[in-house]
């Protein structure tokens, strides 16, 4: 019974050292001192089972027990009390953050930004030009005569006759390469404009990025590497890149490149989409290369373009083209 | 160009891809399918009904009591025409049916008759104009069998994408040989008169042709070219004695099924052949034509006609015409004269089937703001090796659907014979090109189904090969790298091997404008703004740079600033009642130039409006105000360039003549700032935005916006030199300046710092005061200035010395005092 009493009242004291607020105390004293449930109280009614010649002993140093836990815990709760005093800023962490306006970059040039990312690793630069340009940059450098019907597939807006708001941005490539010598490596971004009206999938203005590489010995089989790895680096892990046959004034042969994408939802399920067309590609046509000087049977290359704004409305499930320009806060704010 | 499927398995016995496997096989061909249409979804419900019994509808006059075999047995039906034929085929909707237009059949009962179905006309079913009377089917059929099946509706339409360069592929008969292995070997031409059902059919026309060069003549008909570069062959075939009336069912609907209106008898044979072969053709009304002559040439000035589509169109000397003895009749592949039209009155005809030149007829068409099926195949190419067969087959045609006889021979008009283009191809750059090696017999093998024959010999350029190329490619196929692509699209382009090939660097160096946009954008998002892109095309103001084809007033012109158009947003959001707006945007600006292009120059723009911080139990909820855009203009400005420095502008009153004149007035007197370069240039502005210059709602707290123009090519900034940190302690000393109404916060700062010498270490304003026990208008400045030398601790009588002076240069350069 003694033994039994001091077990209890080492354990009762860890308890009450352990105790972290008024709440956590009560319970230990409830525990251990309470008139029903109490340990101590059990033993204290079993001393009438126990051989009466060892009862007063027992109940003695039940009492004792007792006391010391009384004591234990008086001195526990001052303690706590004293504790709580001390800190008179005590902090509630449960109150929100405090917040600052988070700004965000727009997800077209997010989607540009991304694009760059894996041609820079690729050894890629990025060059500009203006977006007033001539016919001679935008069409007929690029063995665009304006008597084909090519040159209808880009409803062009005009300034002045012969002076125009590039319709892509491969003028950028005429520029360059009559400012540097091959190898050409580069990608350029920039604001493109059309005779559009604005419709879910059309906006008079928007962004393009353009690619040229011009070297020796480029082949179409460098393209399809580049731009299938480019694919799977953008797209993410299991797209699938298909090449088919295309027409460009400026590039021949010339490609439209596909991707199947694999969607992983929230929930984790995997949704394997139809082939996107996302961009146009091909090896630069001879007749540009002459255009700007370079030896076209020494030199070869391959170019492409695409419209990061409608990869990016595959990206966020964007169906409307229009919210990239309407610019409300609640939108562009998603994009953090 | 829109493609019936059953045509195109028609024209290639053996044809045997499936839709799906068609629309595949063109996508991978490079002439992908837009749009599907399943052209007997509409006549799903559709069957075929046999009337067993018709007798007059008791209570009706104009009714009649039919009893029908459909699908489920014998029906009851009470059908609107008055005259059924018992034993005939009607097409029938039975009860449950949905009709095209979406009508659903139910049960009915009408004039105290039961009806339990329908029987259909042209018009109900979608398939003509004739809602007269119902269809009666010919031949025999099966009551209940599906409609469309049995009367050869079921077909798929495609919409066919067709590049620019691929002329070939704007007929049947192009994307059958584009789809079918074996090429043009596998294209056979059904003969005429076809049978009801559109198979079959006995010999045709099979006419000779009266040879000629620029002129040549047969029954009674002159033709003459006097312009052979614009027109190299002109053929005309004389047929007399025709009946113009409707074409029979089978054309009709295969006209219907890609996409052409019938029209008569005539007129659809001849767009009948064009969609097959993709020659254009027109028929004129020989006896409309003076002198039964035709010339190819020129328009003559102040010329004009009236075109089928009723338009009067005036004509140009640049325009090829044809004409009659007098005037002209058509426009040279664009489109006929409606005084020659064909019409119901018309005995004989003149069948054209003329070649034009593409440049030709694109200028004429776009000069007259137009474009028809004829000009849109000519600009493209039209075979010169299908004129033959194109206008015998048309003409086989008319004769069997219109009668008549043809007359004569076939007139040839043809100054300038074709001649088959060779092209010469080294296998050495199909490989230098492709990356992938082919033999010669590689090669030729590749290229002979499409339609390339290679010439024996070779000529003397080693192995090269030399080609031939068909009628159908010579507008494409013109140099060799032509043929090089015709050899990568045969081989598959997925069948390329994906190799990454080592590079060199290229020369161009990273261009650092993009290097300082990327800078910017991350600074200005951090700071809490978000990036906005807007169009830089906006209303045309006096002086902009002004768009002379615009879409629309709104679109009419090019952006002289960015900050306006952000400027917009804020209404924008504003108006659906967005309150808190930070934007930033980076753009280009237009300024009109006296001659040549308009100046450009990359801008970066930004605004702010609304609370400082979300809304929070930390913060009473402050609203943007001036010395916010004042940090945005810092914080753009130290980016550019350290020589940069951001200035306030102007007492009340002054507001910027040095600004550009748009944004002049943009900004509340005496709230402004500029941004100037280490010329004094003023390179960007910022402040508050005037009240008067947006559109705002009256809940809208005060608008602040700046803009920026970056350099073209902006210079790297020098690399920061790292200074020792101090290794003793600072001394401070906190001073109160009592500014009278007037002085400038920032002259007593800079003052301070003059006058605290190298010993000063930094001047901090903590604390700006005004009311209460001050003279009106005046401002307690509060500020701490930081001393410490270099190696030493300062003494306090060094310490005490340095404040003095700096208290001294303030009072001497702006009369400031210390608060006593």
């Amino acid at each position: 019974m003694i033994e039994e009493l001091a077990g209890l009242e080492r354990q009762a004291l860890a308890a009450v050292r352990e105790a972290k607020d008024g709440g956590a105390l009560e319970r230990v004293r409830v525990r251990y001192l309470g008139r029903r449930e109490g340990l101590v109280s059990g033993l204290l009614r079993k001393l009438g089972t126990i051989d009466p010649a060892d009862r007063p002993a027992a109940g003695a140093a039940a009492n004792r027990t007792r006391k010391t836990l009384e004591k234990a815990l008086d001195e526990r709760s001052r303690e706590l009390a004293a504790l709580a005093e001390a800190d008179p800023a005590h902090v509630d962490l449960t109150l929100p953050a405090r917040r600052k306006w988070r700004g965000t970059i727009h997800p077209v040039s997010r989607v540009v930004d991304d694009i760059w990312a894996i041609f820079r690793s690729l050894g890629f630069t990025r060059a500009r030009g203006p977006e007033v340009d001539t016919e001679w940059y935008n069409f007929v450098a690029l063995n665009t005569p304006l008597d084909h019907p090519a040159a209808d597939e880009q409803d062009t807006l005009y300034l002045a006759p012969g002076l125009l708001l590039r319709s892509h941005t491969s003028p950028v490539q005429i520029r360059t390469m009559e400012r540097y010598p091959p190898p050409i490596r580069i990608v350029a971004p920039g604001m493109v404009y059309r005779r559009d009206t604005y419709d879910a999938t059309h906006t008079p203005a928007f962004a393009q990025i353009e690619g040229l590489v011009v070297d020796e010995g480029v082949t179409f089989v460098d393209l399809k590497a580049t731009l299938a790895e480019f694919g799977r680096r953008f797209w993410g892990p299991g797209t699938e890149v298909r090449f088919r046959p295309s027409f460009f004034p400026f590039t021949e042969p010339s490609a439209e490149v596909d991707v199947k994408r694999v969607i992983v939802r929230d929930d984790g399920s995997r949704e394997t989409t139809d082939w996107i067309e996302v961009m146009g590609a091909g090896m630069v046509d001879p007749a540009v290369l002459e255009n700007v000087g370079y030896d076209s049977e020494r030199y070869t290359g391959w170019a492409f373009g695409m419209g990061p704004a409608r990869a990016a409305m595959l990206r966020h499930g964007v169906s409307d083209l229009r919210l990239f320009y309407e610019n409300d806060m609640r939108f562009l704010r998603q994009f953090a | 160009m829109k493609v019936s499927y059953r045509w195109l398995r028609d024209l290639a016995p053996g044809f045997e891809l499936t839709p799906g496997q068609a629309i595949a096989r063109l996508a991978l061909r490079g002439s992908p399918v837009e749009d599907v249409e399943d052209l007997a979804e509409g006549l799903r419900d559709v069957v075929i009904g046999q009337v067993l019994e018709a007798r007059p509808h008791p209570n009706a006059d104009r009714l009649t009591l039919c009893r029908v075999a459909g699908p489920e047995g014998e029906v009851p039906v009470v059908c609107g025409a008055p005259v059924v034929h018992e034993g005939a085929f009607y097409p029938f909707a039975p009860v449950g049916a949905v009709l095209p237009g979406g009508f659903r059949i139910g049960k009915r009962k009408i004039r105290g008759e039961v009806s339990q179905g329908m029987l259909c006309s042209e018009s109900e079913l979608g398939l003509g104009e004739d809602h007269a009377g119902i269809m009666l089917l010919e031949g025999e059929y099966e009551a209940g069998a599906s409609f469309a099946r049995a009367a050869g509706l079921a077909d798929h339409r495609f919409d066919v994408e067709v590049t620019p360069n691929r002329g070939d592929l704007l007929s049947h008969v192009g994307i059958a040989r584009e789809l079918h292995p074996e090429g043009q070997a596998a294209i056979e031409l059904p003969a005429f008169p076809l049978g009801a059902d559109g198979s079959g059919g006995g010999s045709g026309v099979d006419p000779g042709f009266a040879r000629g060069g620029s002129e040549s003549t047969s029954a009674g008909v002159g033709i003459a070219i006097e312009d052979p570069a614009l027109c190299p062959r002109y053929l005309g075939a004389v047929i007399r004695g025709v009946a113009v009336g409707d074409s029979p069912r089978w054309l009709t609907d295969r006209l219907r099924a890609a996409g052409a209106r019938p029209v008569n008898n005539v007129v659809d044979a001849t767009n009948y052949v064009m969609l097959e072969l993709g020659q254009p053709l027109h028929a004129f009304d020989l006896a409309r034509l003076d002198d039964a002559t035709i010339v190819v040439g020129r328009a003559n000035p102040g010329e004009a006609l009236v075109t089928l589509d009723g338009e009067e169109r005036s004509v140009t000397p640049e325009m090829l015409m044809i004409r009659d003895a007098h005037r002209p009749v058509a426009i040279a592949g664009v489109m006929g004269g409606r005084d020659s039209e064909v019409s119901e009155a018309t005995r004989d005809i003149l069948l054209e089937c003329a070649l034009f030149e593409p440049k030709q007829v694109r200028a004429t068409r776009r000069a007259l703001g137009m474009s028809t099926d004829a000009s849109y195949r000519f600009e493209r190419g039209v075979d010169p090796t299908t004129m033959e067969t194109a206008v015998r087959r048309a003409a086989a045609l008319i004769v069997a659907t219109a009668g008549g006889r043809l007359d004569g021979e076939i007139i040839d008009a043809c100054p300038v014979p074709w001649k088959q283009p060779r092209v010469t191809l080294r296998p050495g750059r199909v490989k230098h090109l492709l990356g992938v090696g082919f033999t010669s017999g590689e090669i030729v093998r590749l290229l002979l189904p499409l339609g390339y024959e290679v010439v024996e010999q070779a000529g003397d350029a080693g192995d090269a090969l030399e080609f031939l190329v068909p009628g159908h490619r010579s507008y494409d196929t013109l140099r060799e790298v032509d043929l090089i692509e015709e050899v990568a699209r045969a081989y598959g382009y997925d069948t390329f091997p994906e190799a990454l090939a080592p590079f060199r660097p290229g020369t161009v160096p990273d261009h650092p404008l993009f290097q300082l946009e990327d800078r910017l954008r991350a600074l200005l998002a951090a700071d809490g703004i978000s990036e906005a892109q807007t169009p830089a095309l906006g209303p045309a103001g006096s002086g902009d740079v002004a768009l002379l084809n615009p879409m629309s007033a709104e679109e009419s012109a090019l952006r002289r600033d960015r900050l306006t158009g952000v400027l917009g947003h804020v209404e924008r959001n504003m108006a659906r009642g967005v309150r808190d707006v930070r934007l930033f945007e980076l753009g280009t600006a237009f300024a009109p130039a006296p001659e040549g292009p308009p100046a450009e120059s990359a801008r970066v723009a930004a605004v702010l409006t609304g609370r400082r911080a979300p809304v929070q139990w930390s913060d009473a909820g402050d609203g943007f105000d001036v010395y916010d855009i004042a940090r945005v203009l810092e914080l753009i400005a130290t980016e550019v360039s350290h020589e940069w420095r951001v200035v306030p502008c102007g007492g009340a009153g002054e507001n910027g003549p040095e600004l550009p004149r748009r944004v002049g007035g943009l900004f509340v007197p005496g709230r402004w700032y500029a941004v100037r370069g280490p010329g004094g240039e003023i390179v960007g502005w910022g402040g508050e935005i005037a009240p008067a210059a947006m559109d705002l709602p009256r809940w809208a707290g005060a608008v602040v916006g700046a803009e920026v123009v970056l350099p073209d090519r902006p210079a790297p900034k020098a690399a920061a030199t790292a200074s020792e940190l101090p290794g003793h302690p600072a001394s401070q000393r906190d001073v109160a300046f009592l500014l009278p109404v007037g002085a400038a916060a920032g002259d007593v700062l800079r003052s301070a710092r003059a006058g605290g010498g190298q010993l000063l270490e930094a001047v901090e304003l903590f604390d700006l005061y005004e009311g209460g026990d001050l003279p009106p208008g005046s401002r307690s400045l509060a500020v701490r200035l930081r001393f410490r030398a270099r190696g030493r601790t300062l003494t306090d009588r060094e310490v005490d010395k340095a404040f003095r002076r700096v208290l001294t240069r303030v009072k001497e350069e702006t009369g400031v005092e210390p608060r006593s």
